[in-house]
């Protein structure tokens, strides 16, 4: 049936006027000098180390990145999607190992191998979203855990890889100023690949399938959604950004462990850092990782690296959750608050 | 175009829908109706495959669909409205009708998620159905009435062959549900085949050709509306027995 209505051509005029009103209205809203000025900054940083050691700052930024990364990679799964995994440090660990033993075997760097054992964790994602991703809600979030575990242990007993003892990786011959400067670099590419990656998927037919879901299942199929393969590639992107996250993270450190990489704290802190940033939203996640750091940090050199500095960021995490229920960046964006250089959604 | 045979719903020893069968015939505004519990949603459940029959086969145009997946079905042609209207809430009006235009495979799913000439026709419906005003509301500062306007409107994405309504009329206003039946006559003048279900008696008789009479799973009755509101059989389902009591 073609849809050809008479008589509305004024009408579509005028609404055609309307919404490109409305469209340059978003668009005036975008700063993009924002995030390109931070980047620029961000590559200029480590050039303080001609003047001095900053190994702590780079130390620091690397590992922010690290976990934009991984926290707007989760989102696309956990928020996008609504599916709540809690087993996602699997693909930080796939990818981690995989790199270290291409390291330590082949010689061939994380930096070079990083994309290749994306792949890889993505197809493993697929693989395994095919089984999880048929249950949703509680049954979801419990067979992530289950995931988790199943890995653990098989990661614990894998003696090719070192099992629980973990595997020493080569170290890099550059000098102790330097060291850490080329996984700065190819984190922060990673983390800002990613924040990129979840734009685009986010304003795609994919995305807007991935948002359906999120809200009713039912509905999004019977919209014509293929809702299975849409959930399983959704799960398999996630996955990718993490791994090549893990891949440079395993290098950086230059040890693999199980109790390093298959903990749930990491996959609990991408949750809450796409929670506290705002679910769903692009911008979120990484407000989130960069709060849940320095909360972290400040509370380490107030408390000391006991127990209770966890409770100094759980009760600020709590605290911020009460006056800002959907995230810092979403109950903003919903109050219609948020600063035009946030808004990147 | 649309045929039903001895479609079966079981729900452990419920038989929600129990050997159903009629046919829907191409262009025709078809009506199921039936008292509360007669299995007539679940049936339009097994017809768009939200729910897996149990038995039985349904064809659409010559081809078996009973075996496809709800995305499939839809891409054949046949769109569907919930009862309870289920849009989607944190989403424009724009957004959730777009959400329903036909996507083909893998090229399309990087495609912007809404692009002009998308925007154009969801325009033209909702003006169609005359409510560009809400265009971009949010999914749920909608009113109900608004709500079964934009389920309605949405199914119109995807250009069906066939809509199945599923209570377009229930819980609207008069006014509205003048609106709605000119909505369906409009386009089933235009060539759209209709299958709807429906409890408001007044809309049923206006807008059928065809009267299919659904009770306990079972169809007892189908036919033009005049002949179907005469049936004995109907009028026990409907009444359950109450006039032959009065009349002991």
């Amino acid at each position: 049936m073609s849809m050809t209505f008479e008589d509305s051509g004024a009408v579509l005029e005028a609404r055609k006027q309307y919404n490109a009103k409305l469209a340059q209205q978003a668009d005036k809203r975008r700063a993009w000098w924002f995030p390109i000025a931070v980047m620029a900054l961000l590559m200029v940083l480590p050039a303080l180390q001609l003047v001095g050691n900053y190994n702590y700052l780079l130390h620091m930024v690397l590992f922010t990145a690290s976990y934009v990364a991984m926290a707007s990679s989760w989102n696309i799964l956990g928020g996008f999607t609504g599916y709540i995994s809690l087993g996602h440090t699997v693909f930080f660990a796939i990818g981690g190992y995989l790199a270290g033993v291409l390291l330590a075997r082949y010689g061939i760097s994380s930096l070079i191998s990083a994309p290749l054992v994306g792949l890889v964790a993505a197809g493993f994602g697929y693989l395994i979203g095919l089984i999880t991703l048929r249950v949703r809600g509680p049954s979801f979030i419990i067979s992530s855990l289950a995931l988790l575990m199943i890995v653990r242990i098989l990661f614990d007993n894998w003696h090719f890889i070192g099992g629980a003892n973990g595997m020493a990786l080569p170290v890099t011959d550059l000098g102790v100023l330097w060291a850490k400067v080329p996984y700065y670099y190819a984190m922060i590419a990673i983390a800002a690949l990613t924040v990129i990656c979840a734009y685009k998927i986010k304003h795609s037919k994919f995305g807007l399938g991935l948002r359906a879901i999120s809200k009713d299942e039912v509905k999004a199929e019977s919209a014509g959604i293929n809702t299975r393969l849409y959930k399983v590639l959704a799960f398999a992107f996630s996955a990718f950004f993490i791994a090549m996250a893990g891949a440079v993270w395993g290098e950086y450190l230059t040890y693999l462990r199980p109790n390093i990489f298959l903990i749930i704290l990491v996959a609990a802190n991408m949750m809450l850092m796409c929670i506290l940033g705002g679910k769903g939203t692009i911008a979120g996640p990484v407000i989130g990782a960069i709060l849940l750091v320095a909360f972290n940090e400040f509370f380490v050199a107030m408390m000391g690296a006991s127990e209770l500095n966890i409770l100094g960021t759980g009760a600020i995490m709590a605290a911020v959750l009460l006056f800002f229920p959907l995230g810092v960046v979403g109950t903003l964006a919903k109050a219609g608050k948020l600063p035009r250089i946030l808004n990147w959604d | 175009m649309l045929e039903v045979r001895n479609l079966c719903k079981y729900f452990g020893g419920i038989k929600a829908v129990d050997g159903c069968s009629f046919t829907v015939e191409q262009g025709s505004i078809t009506a199921l109706i039936g008292p509360n519990g007669a299995g007539k949603t679940t049936a339009f459940n097994c017809i768009s495959r939200v729910l897996e029959p149990t038995k039985g086969q349904v064809w659409l145009e010559g081809e078996r669909i009973d075996k496809l997946r709800p995305h499939q079905i839809t891409k054949r042609g046949l769109s569907r409205t919930f009862q309870i209207s289920r849009n989607l809430a944190d989403m424009t009006v724009v957004e959730n009708m777009i959400l329903q235009s036909k996507t083909d495979g893998w090229r399309d799913l990087f495609k912007p998620s809404v692009s002009p000439d998308e925007v154009d026709k969801a325009m033209e419906i909702l003006d169609f159905l005359g409510i560009t005003r809400i265009a971009y509301e949010d999914g749920h500062n909608l009113s109900y009435g608004q709500k079964k306007l934009m389920d309605f409107g949405a199914l119109l994405m995807s250009d069906p062959k066939i809509i199945l309504l599923d209570e377009p009329a229930g819980g609207v206003n008069p006014s509205l549900l003048e609106e709605i039946i000119g909505h369906i006559q409009a386009l089933n003048e235009r060539g759209l085949t209709v299958l709807i279900v429906e409890h408001n008696m007044d809309l049923i008789m206006r807008l059928s050709h065809k009267v299919v009479v659904m009770a306990q799973g079972q169809v007892i009755c189908d036919g033009p509306p005049e002949i179907v509101r005469e049936d004995e059989a109907v009028l026990e389902a409907y009444l359950g027995g109450v006039l032959d009591k009065e009349a002991a």
